[in-house]
């Protein structure tokens, strides 16, 4: 991969961005965060586009070779103006993030409207047809993936509630009634993260634990600035941190995750990890672009443990 | 008893208030927000109290006819200092609401931590002793009032979560008083009314013969700071989302010496509420976060305030 782009753990591809507003068959306003899995020999992102007016609805992109992606013209998950959602939807649907499990792909994803953000939980099959399911939470709370295993046989979903700007975990036996919340990670002061974090991609089972890559945001006088970073976490006790990324994986250096409506953003909602050990991480870039970064899972896992040693 | 009937449709008893840091046998800074329960001749009102150090906990005032008050030597329930409530509770507990489901009394608190506030859960057999359930919500989250009967065979709460700075009342349903879900807003500020800046839940829901009668609170933010009143909507007595009728008018407003001065100025605020067999309900509310006082009604007068027109 492109020499100057190694100052970071993740690589980033050379022909980023991979997706662009120009890519999108319709007129819209931005293409944002995308979720991310491989099905039916393809991949396929789950983009967050914001339309002209200003709402966001989902659309899917196809590829077969997860770099060269194609856009659906109609949308994957609609703004729900209409019908019992549309209280909690009539914003947008965004930040789609993709859990396989019990044969099934659950889709959780920000409900928004004018009450407040809440998570939202849909599901397909096939990605044809989408079965939307329920809210989980009060607002504010945002950033939600679901485990892909259940833990002690309950589900189990990070979240971000907005008060103290933390990653919490909550469990329910049936995607409906959620409880034991609890504090996995908080913001650290006077590091990367010191302001606000959240899940990116759903947990990814790995030897050690859970791997987590999560955002982390600094605030500067310029606004925010989003960077990613890992962590992982026990795999019997989630709320546990067994190892933290003292230093981002990935930081916004290029023009298009410098540029954009929301500038000097990484943030992903999905990554990929492919058979020979290669993370494939899909971000967002300036809220206006979608990228594709790489890394090897070791490097990755290399990063969060010798950081806790650092300390 | 001599009520004067005043501006608003809840008259003061004459010698509020009715406990205060003088009647408190232990050193502490205020009590007020206290929640009653009227109970083989006995009147019990649990007390949020603000120690001397400046965190909150709970003491134990008894009566012989709900306006005489005696407060127990010691507090009945102080912040958890070990054990899984512990972190939860580490900035205090306050606002404590007491609701008799089949045969048990709930209390349901605030719990305070530096993560915000979150909604928790204790039951008790004589009102001196409570057993922690468990935490049902994220933070973000506070006045919350159990119903006292299941609703379609689900446990019923009402809460205020706090999606974007709009202090909403919500409904969130639950099959084991731990795991929540289902939620629902049910009613907002009003623009231009005294209730425009925030709302929430205060007493507990009261089944009536128009279906649930809520007293809730409500506040108008002025340039000094805000201005905390009562107010009464109806809600469906089988779906309680769905709402009745709201009053237009507060029925309690701060007037009173010892409403517009203390440790927060111009606050009533009440947790609970004890309808008599005679129709008469007496309101407790805390005045100014530094004294408990009770205002009385009619139940006739209450329910029909829901349903005024003429503002």
């Amino acid at each position: 991969m492109d020499e100057h782009c190694g100052r970071d753990i993740v690589s980033r591809w050379p022909d980023n961005p991979l997706i662009t507003i120009e890519d999108i068959p319709f007129r819209c306003s931005d293409v944002w965060n995308a979720g991310v899995v491989r099905y039916g020999g393809e991949y396929l992102l789950l983009i967050t586009i914001e339309h002209l007016q200003g709402f966001t609805e989902v659309h899917l992109a196809r590829s077969r070779d997860g770099r060269h992606f194609m856009v659906e013209p109609t949308p994957f998950m609609t703004a729900t103006l209409t019908g019992p959602l549309s209280t909690y939807q009539n914003l947008g649907v965004r930040d789609p993030r993709v859990t396989p499990l019990d044969g099934t792909f659950y889709i959780t994803y920000i409900a928004d409207s004018d009450l407040g953000m809440r998570i939202g939980l849909a599901r397909t099959d096939t990605f044809a047809h989408l079965e939307w399911m329920a809210l989980a939470g009060e607002p504010d709370t945002k950033s939600g993936a679901l485990f892909p295993e259940k833990i002690h046989g309950r589900y189990a979903l990070l979240e971000r509630p907005n008060p103290g700007m933390s990653i919490w975990i909550s469990y329910s036996d049936d995607l409906v009634y959620w409880g034991g919340s609890e504090v996995v990670m908080t913001p650290r002061g006077g590091y990367w993260d010191a302001d606000r974090i959240g899940a990116a991609a759903p947990p990814i089972r790995v030897e050690q634990g859970w791997l987590l890559i999560y955002y982390g945001e600094k605030h500067t006088s310029a606004g925010p600035l989003m960077r990613l970073g890992a962590a992982i976490l026990d795999a019997e006790d989630p709320a546990r941190v067994l190892a933290r990324s003292n230093i981002p994986i990935l930081s916004p250096r290029e023009n298009y995750e410098r540029i954009g409506d929301v500038p000097n953003m990484v943030f992903s909602c999905g990554a990929v990890l492919e058979d020979d050990g290669e993370m494939k991480i899909y971000y967002g870039g300036s809220d206006s672009c979608i990228c594709l970064g790489t890394a090897g899972l070791d490097d990755i896992i290399t990063v969060c443990a010798q950081s806790e040693r650092e300390f | 008893m001599s009520c004067p009937r005043g501006r608003d449709l809840l008259h003061r008893w004459e010698r509020n208030p009715i406990i205060s840091v003088r009647d408190v046998p232990f050193r502490c800074n205020t009590v007020f927000n206290g929640t009653p329960v009227h109970l083989d001749g006995e009147y019990y009102i649990i007390l949020r109290v603000e120690g001397q150090q400046g965190y909150s906990f709970f003491a134990l005032a008894r009566s012989r006819d709900g306006l005489h008050f005696e407060v127990d030597d010691r507090p009945c329930m102080m912040p958890a200092d070990s054990g899984p409530f512990e972190l939860w509770e580490e900035n205090g507990i306050e606002d404590p609401r007491l609701t008799l489901v089949e045969g048990t009394y709930y209390v349901m608190y605030t719990a305070v931590c530096r993560y915000g506030h979150r909604i928790a859960l204790a039951k008790t057999e004589d009102f001196s002793h409570y057993e922690r359930i468990a935490l049902v919500s994220g933070p973000g989250n506070k006045d919350g009032v159990l119903f006292p009967e299941k609703i379609d065979g689900l446990y019923a709460r009402l809460d205020r979560p706090y999606g974007k700075e709009i202090g909403s009342i919500w409904i969130s349903y639950s099959p084991d008083l731990i795991n929540w879900g289902m939620s629902e807003m049910v009613f907002s500020p009003r623009a231009r009314y005294w209730d425009s800046y925030r709302i929430g839940a205060s007493a507990p829901p009261i089944l009536t013969r128009r279906g649930w009668l809520e007293i809730y609170h409500g506040v108008k933010m002025t340039s000094a700071g805000p201005i905390y009143r009562i107010g009464t909507a109806m809600l469906d007595r089988d779906d309680p989302a769905k709402v009745l009728g709201r009053c237009l008018s507060p029925v309690l407003s701060p007037r009173e010496e010892y409403e517009r001065i203390g440790d927060v100025g111009n606050v009533v605020f009440a947790c609970g509420a004890i309808v008599e067999d005679d129709g008469e309900v007496k309101v407790y509310y805390g005045a100014a976060d530094t004294a408990i006082c009770v205002a009385i009604g009619t139940l006739d007068e209450i329910i029909e305030s829901c349903f005024e027109n003429n503002g």
